[in-house]
């Protein structure tokens, strides 16, 4: 996360924001409960990568090695530095490989950051469906790879985790637990899959971050958090964690009922930054939907990062040049009024 | 690989994770993991090892037991009280910790998860007011935790208890309507879910010898038609239970647990409680032999009726 997201203090407001939120009050009397609390934060600015990739047989690691350079990360920043990959690894079945990151996004992943001079990377994830992670490991292509170029993949349903309070408090979660691999990295990497979600409207590099809370804490599937909220606990784990990088594999996303049962979208694109709030809102409008009627994102705004079009800088390819917009199913509510217009 | 070798290289391998103040480790050379301590001791025991080890494990278990009964994946997290079925499991036979089993016992019979009546507009497809456990407090019931109880509550001659009786109707009700179960959600906006192999294997454990076979013909179908293909200890293990469980054990399943071992090189090597697990599913093709999970009366009428 960038510096300007570290500016939170109390319930997610800096003293200039309040004393700013104070004299708007004043100025509105009693219309002040009716404005979103987002128009009082400070605005945040951030940049994204999108880069056109065709099929996942092209020259990846190429494109996040393009993306992570034209974003800023500078080489003192990698160098020398544990990276921890953490993809969207939900479950497995026949025919439906775009439920999960594709595996050669990750190879292009690793291969970008041993490159740019990290001197470790390793894959993790904990899937909120399966209580067999190696099955889905296996099942997913993802082990065939790994173990072809000799980097390790971590459990973290399976590992015993550390305490931190919840700096995000929007749950009544009091602390979060996260797996203690965690301290032994440097960078963690959100590499997500660019999907429709039928509880939270669309799944994306903030979202993914649920599997990296072990399930021997948090259950099969991570039902603690659905009973502190969703959309909470997204804000809450992402506030905490604070990763440092997002890739969201959008080669080949799933629109209509994800993130599970949804059908494959083929929009040809990898959409990189340090912001994952920022990544996200870019990944939705390249979706066609209007990242303020997703109600976390629109509660991360100015807070986690900026979501506005206007306070995202741009980098690579156009995204008017790549928006498809994914299917949206009326039936379900989390998609409705979604789309941008 | 025979029976008798299969038991042999359990009680050998399992005596490398064994810790010096007592308990399993999770992984080789990690610190202590208390489903993998209860695991350990049901792997022993089908596999007739130490009395020493295993009440020496049952001691572990004990000293990790909150006052309410509960045992958790450690003691600063008691929300994480999945493993008391696992313990009640594994305190059976053990005389030294029958006070702890019963105290344990009591807590299950108390404790349930999050239920609430089913509204018209509910997209989720199953009856949420069943009751059955949870993984973790407060939060809903879920079909792997729920069997591990119906195990552990049978084992103890809680069988008939209410609760019990309302489980497995919980279990029946979240089965697929194609066959198999996953971890508890069959069908979301109208779409039938996926079923898994782990999940079907404990669900066909925790019903066998209580509904009829017709009630989970499809499921059994399922699981046969996947356990070749099967080779993560997890989904193999619960598998081969569950297939033994009505007498469906295949005729290769040794031959797929080695197979299923010989991965550990690809996975960098199966944590204690995955190496048990399927340990128990090897030993159970051995339908004479103790199996520590499994009741084999599933000829019976059935006592359950299926969840409409």
């Amino acid at each position: 996360m960038s510096d300007s997201t570290d500016q939170r203090s109390v319930n997610g407001l800096t003293r200039r924001q309040l004393l700013l939120a104070g004299a708007v009050g004043v100025a509105m009397g009693s219309g002040l409960l009716l404005v979103p609390k987002r128009l009082f934060r400070v605005p945040q600015h951030a940049d994204t990568f999108v880069a056109k990739v065709a099929d996942y047989q092209l020259d990846i690691a190429d494109a996040i090695t393009r993306g992570i350079r034209e974003l800023g990360v500078r080489p003192e920043e990698l160098r020398g530095k544990r990276i921890l990959l953490k993809p969207n690894l939900v479950e497995t079945a026949s025919g439906a490989p775009h439920i999960n990151t594709h595996p050669l996004v990750l190879r292009g992943a690793i291969e970008a950051f041993l490159r740019l001079g990290a001197s470790a990377v390793m894959v993790a994830e904990g899937p909120g469906h399966r209580r067999d992670t190696l099955a889905v490991y296996e099942e997913s292509g993802l082990a065939d790879v790994l173990t072809e170029d000799r980097i390790p993949f971590h459990d973290l349903n399976y590992i015993t985790g550390y305490d931190l309070p919840n700096a995000g408090r929007q749950s009544r979660l009091k602390t979060l637990t996260f797996p203690g691999l965690f301290q032994e990295v440097d960078w963690i990497v959100s590499v997500a899959k660019m999907k429709t979600h039928h509880w939270a409207g669309v799944t994306l590099s903030m979202k993914n971050l649920f599997g990296v809370m072990p399930g021997i804490y948090y259950g099969w599937p991570k039902n603690v958090l659905h009973h502190a909220g969703i959309e909470n606990s997204i804000l809450d784990i992402n506030a905490t964690l604070k990763p440092h990088f997002a890739i969201v594999d959008g080669i080949v996303g799933m629109e209509g009922d994800g993130p599970i049962m949804g059908d494959p979208k083929k929009v040809g694109v990898l959409v990189m930054g340090r912001n994952l709030a920022a990544v996200d809102a870019t990944c939705c409008r390249i979706m066609g939907v209007d990242p303020y009627q997703v109600s976390y994102l629109e509660r991360a705004d100015n807070w986690l990062g900026p979501i506005s079009e206007r306070a995202i800088e741009q980098r690579g390819d156009l995204i008017a040049s790549v928006r498809t917009n994914f299917n949206l199913i009326e039936a379900i509510p989390a998609h409705r009024g979604l789309r941008l217009t | 690989m025979s029976p008798s070798s299969l038991r042999k290289s359990v009680e050998a391998v399992l005596s490398r994770r064994l810790l010096s103040d007592g308990g399993m480790a999770g992984r080789l050379g990690g610190p202590l993991h208390i489903d993998s301590t209860a695991w350990g001791v049901l792997a022993l025991r089908a596999s007739g090892g130490a009395h020493e080890v295993i009440e020496q494990l049952c001691t572990v278990l004990v000293r990790e037991q909150h006052g309410d009964g509960r045992v958790c994946m450690n003691r600063a997290n008691p929300a994480s009280f999945w493993p008391t079925p696992l313990a009640v499991l594994a305190w059976q036979n053990s005389i030294a910790s029958q006070a702890a089993q019963s105290r344990a016992v009591h807590f299950l019979l108390s404790t349930t998860g999050v239920h609430f009546p089913k509204q018209p507009t509910d997209p989720s497809a199953h009856d949420p007011n069943l009751k059955g456990w949870p993984w973790i407090e407060d939060t809903h019931s879920w079909v792997e935790p729920t069997a591990l109880c119906v195990m552990a509550l049978r084992v103890v001659g809680h069988g008939q208890h209410d609760r019990v009786r309302e489980a497995l109707r919980m279990i029946l009700d979240r089965q697929l309507p194609h066959g198999g179960w996953n971890v508890g959600n069959t069908l979301v906006f109208g779409r039938e879910l996926y079923p898994m192999p782990e999940s079907t294997g404990a669900a066909l454990v925790g019903l066998a010898g209580e509904v009829d076979q017709k009630q989970v013909a499809r499921s059994i179908d399922y699981l046969q038609g996947e356990v070749d293909r099967l080779r993560t200890p997890i989904s193999l293990g619960w598998s081969l239970l569950g297939l033994s469980a009505w007498d469906r054990w295949p005729a290769n399943g040794l031959a797929l647990v080695e197979r299923c071992l010989a991965n550990q090189g690809r996975y960098g090597g199966y944590d204690t409680s995955s190496l048990c697990l399927v340990a128990l599913g090897a030993l159970a093709g051995d339908s004479n032999a103790y199996s520590p999970l499994i009741q084999r009366r599933h000829s019976r009428p059935t006592s359950v009726a299926a969840a409409s």
